[in-house]
């Protein structure tokens, strides 16, 4: 050992300037790494550390003791149950469901929320879209740190209240539908601040007195979810239905996943695993879906890697963004996996691995890869229309080299929609459901009640 | 290059070679107070035996001189001049995916704590912090205004050059492309779907009992003034309007 005067004890840096090649041969440096890859493309990963209290049991105890009302997933959610991460048991509600949009998903890849949709309107699911909800304000908070604990969980129990009575503007009881989160940032940060709203009576009175002013407590009480609920868990479940739907046969498709990390990182002992789907040692939403579709999913090295969005980095210092997304992602489906689409479940995921391919041309390797999120694919093969449902032309990866795959001729739908857009501007727009749902109270509320049937 | 050992942090923090004077003890312990005193504290700091699996993961570690395992040392250590040097501007090279979080064997969150950091930063309105954030700004200013973080109108291709030319693959107006979408609620340009003017309203009320409202004025004093006004008239309008119904 180095004595204390050679020693650099005091220096705390990274990766940085210090950093120094090892120069190990390839064929040394894989030998080096390579119990890494043998760890890391288990479950274990997860399971091998000391196992995380559940925090419903926490929720139930401060129901029963009178402090918080639970909105329960009834048996008129028609819930289907799966495992996760430690086998614990989750309820996915089926139907009846509010839909909780993504600010980037709606903005920026609007397909995404419109092929949801569609597929529910399909398996004829009940469902409430509503101009009554904010963003969840977690990428505004993970990127600029303009925000704090209480403003995150005062948000979220806003909305998820706003999930509770929404349907008192059809004269429908409160409860009646259930928040379906569609964004993997929010679906992330609602976990992580539910965690923390049943941990702490000091943010659960703090928040409680900020809901109070807003009207948003049920009996003078915080309304905590049962489940937080993702769509890609509602698709996974539905999987088998969705398969009865499917026009298109994919089974010629490659398709590599990209798990989203705030949907699977983040309060991982919440995430469904299942031991069919590759032997349950990744996240099972989406890969199950492809491969119930009939797709065939093509595992990659760098699957566990984030996707490079950094919330403020594709923002402010997107050469980060890019090279990552690039090289890290979109270079190792193609050159390892050799995939023809790659699918992800999350917002800033597909915004990220779908707009940042062009670039690659800059550095004279250009590579490129369609990407869409797992319920556009789903829509696609189901055969919804690619412009009018899926939304295609939002995204700048040429997912027309995917559709050519799977036999669509998308240039003939291509000039469907463009003499469709004639018809929209000219006021007559088609929509998945009656626009006078839309709005349930407020500004634009007309005091009736609203039909409650099927949705579309 | 000779390693010897140096009390540059202590001597001239956040810039080693600069001859800026050090920052007061006081307004360390400060921050550092500030950081640990946030309940997520303990849940995110159990412990570190520097084993860097969290580095070793790290997307940002690949490309800036930026490391989560300093981070938790730095905090596990209370090197308070360390946290300070460190809030200059590595914290904002953390992407915030949490994989450091899924694989520390401690249960450690390096990526939440840089969050709390973050927070203290913009709290004592560290040059570092506004420079940082001034990109930002166009995204703060639709969020706390409307409630939604992103709109149509903000990606183009002017905005997003190396995005290619492929922003949209359709030439027709953004008006007409997202009345084209088949969701009623997304047929707007200015937020990425319609917001209730009630909920908007009811978003400031959170703002401004949170603290957010003011560690905006800290880091962009004069967003601060353009966000109160649009506050101001928005409360004013759901205000005409209540009186409305009342008469009704």
């Amino acid at each position: 050992m180095k004595s204390d005067e050679t020693m650099p004890a005091e220096r705390f840096t990274g990766h940085g300037s210090e950093w120094q090649n090892s120069r190990l041969a390839p064929q040394d440096a894989q030998v080096a790494t390579a119990w890494v890859e043998q760890v890391i493309n288990r479950r274990s990963m997860l399971t091998g550390k000391d196992r995380v209290a559940d925090v419903r049991d926490a929720m139930w105890q401060l129901e029963k003791d009178g402090e918080i009302v639970v909105h329960r997933i009834s048996e008129e959610h028609k819930p289907v149950v799966v495992r996760t991460l430690y086998g614990w048991q989750k309820k996915i509600p089926t139907v009846r469901l509010w839909h909780h949009k993504s600010c980037g998903q709606c903005g920026n890849i609007p397909g995404y929320p419109a092929s949801l949709l569609w597929l529910m309107n399909r398996l004829g699911v009940e469902y409430l879209d509503e101009t009554d909800q904010t963003s969840c304000t977690a990428w505004n908070y993970h990127g600029s740190g303009i925000g704090n604990i209480e403003s995150l969980a005062a948000v979220f129990l806003r909305n998820f209240h706003q999930a509770y009575v929404a349907a008192r503007a059809q004269g429908l009881p409160d409860g009646y539908y259930y928040p379906l989160v569609h964004c993997g940032t929010s679906f992330g940060n609602y976990k992580e601040v539910r965690g923390y709203l049943l941990q702490s009576a000091k943010l659960r009175e703090r928040v409680r007195q900020i809901l109070a002013k807003l009207g948003r407590l049920v009996d003078g009480k915080l309304l905590i979810p049962e489940e937080i609920v993702h769509y890609s868990e509602w698709l996974h479940v539905m999987r088998d239905e969705v398969k009865k739907l499917q026009t298109v046969d994919c089974s010629r498709i490659r398709a590599t996943i990209h798990p989203a990390c705030h949907v699977y990182k983040m309060v991982p002992e919440d995430v469904i695993y299942d031991d069919k789907v590759l032997d349950g040692n990744r996240v099972a939403v989406s890969t199950g879906l492809m491969q119930t579709l009939g797709a065939q999913v093509i595992d990659y090295q760098t699957w566990y890697d984030c996707c490079g969005f950094g919330f403020r980095h594709i923002i402010s210092e997107r050469e980060f963004t890019r090279s990552f997304a690039i090289d890290r992602k979109i270079r190792v489906a193609v050159e390892q996996a050799h995939a023809d689409v790659m699918i992800g479940h999350d917002t800033g995921c597909i915004t990220t691995l779908d707009k940042n391919q062009w670039i690659s041309k800059a550095d004279g390797r250009p590579v490129s890869l369609p990407v869409l999120a797992d319920c556009q694919f789903a829509a696609l093969v189901c055969g919804a229309h690619p412009y009018k449902i899926v939304q295609s032309h939002w995204h700048a990866s040429p997912t027309e080299e995917l559709m050519d795959k799977l036999g669509i001729d998308w240039r003939a739908r291509k000039a469907e929609f463009e003499e469709y857009l004639q018809e929209v501007a000219a006021g007559r727009p088609e929509n998945l459901y009656d626009p006078r749902r839309k709005i349930t109270s407020g500004p634009g509320f007309t005091p009736r009640v609203q039909p409650a049937g099927q949705a579309g | 290059m000779t390693l010897e050992h140096t009390t540059r942090v202590q001597e001239h923090i956040g810039d080693p070679v600069s001859a800026g004077a050090p920052v007061e003890r006081a307004k360390l312990e400060q921050i550092f107070q500030d950081i640990q005193s946030d309940l997520r504290f303990d849940h995110m700091l159990n412990g570190c035996l520097n084993c860097g699996i969290c580095t070793a993961t790290c997307p940002s570690a690949q490309y800036y001189d930026y490391s989560p395992r300093e981070i938790v040392q730095l905090l596990w250590t209370e090197n308070l001049e360390g946290i300070y040097d460190a809030m200059q501007e590595k914290i904002w090279a953390c992407a915030q995916c949490y994989t450091c979080a899924a694989r520390c064997p401690f249960g450690n969150s390096p990526g939440g704590l840089v969050m709390l950091m973050r927070e203290a930063a913009i709290k004592h309105g560290m040059e570092s912090a506004k420079n940082v954030l001034r990109p930002f700004s166009r995204v703060m200013l639709k969020l706390i205004s409307t409630g939604n973080q992103l709109s149509p109108d903000m990606i183009s291709k002017d905005a997003f050059p190396d995005w290619g030319p492929n922003i949209s693959k359709v030439s027709a107006p953004l008006e007409t492309l997202r009345k084209a979408i088949p969701v009623p609620t997304l047929h707007t340009t200015k937020t990425a779907w319609e917001v209730n003017l009630k909920t908007s309203v009811e978003l400031y009320t959170i703002w401004e009992e949170t603290g957010v409202i003011n560690s905006l004025k800290a880091i962009d004093p004069n967003l601060f003034d353009v966000i109160r006004d649009i506050m101001d008239d928005k409360r004013d309008e759901l205000s005409e309007w209540q009186e409305e119904q009342a008469q009704d």
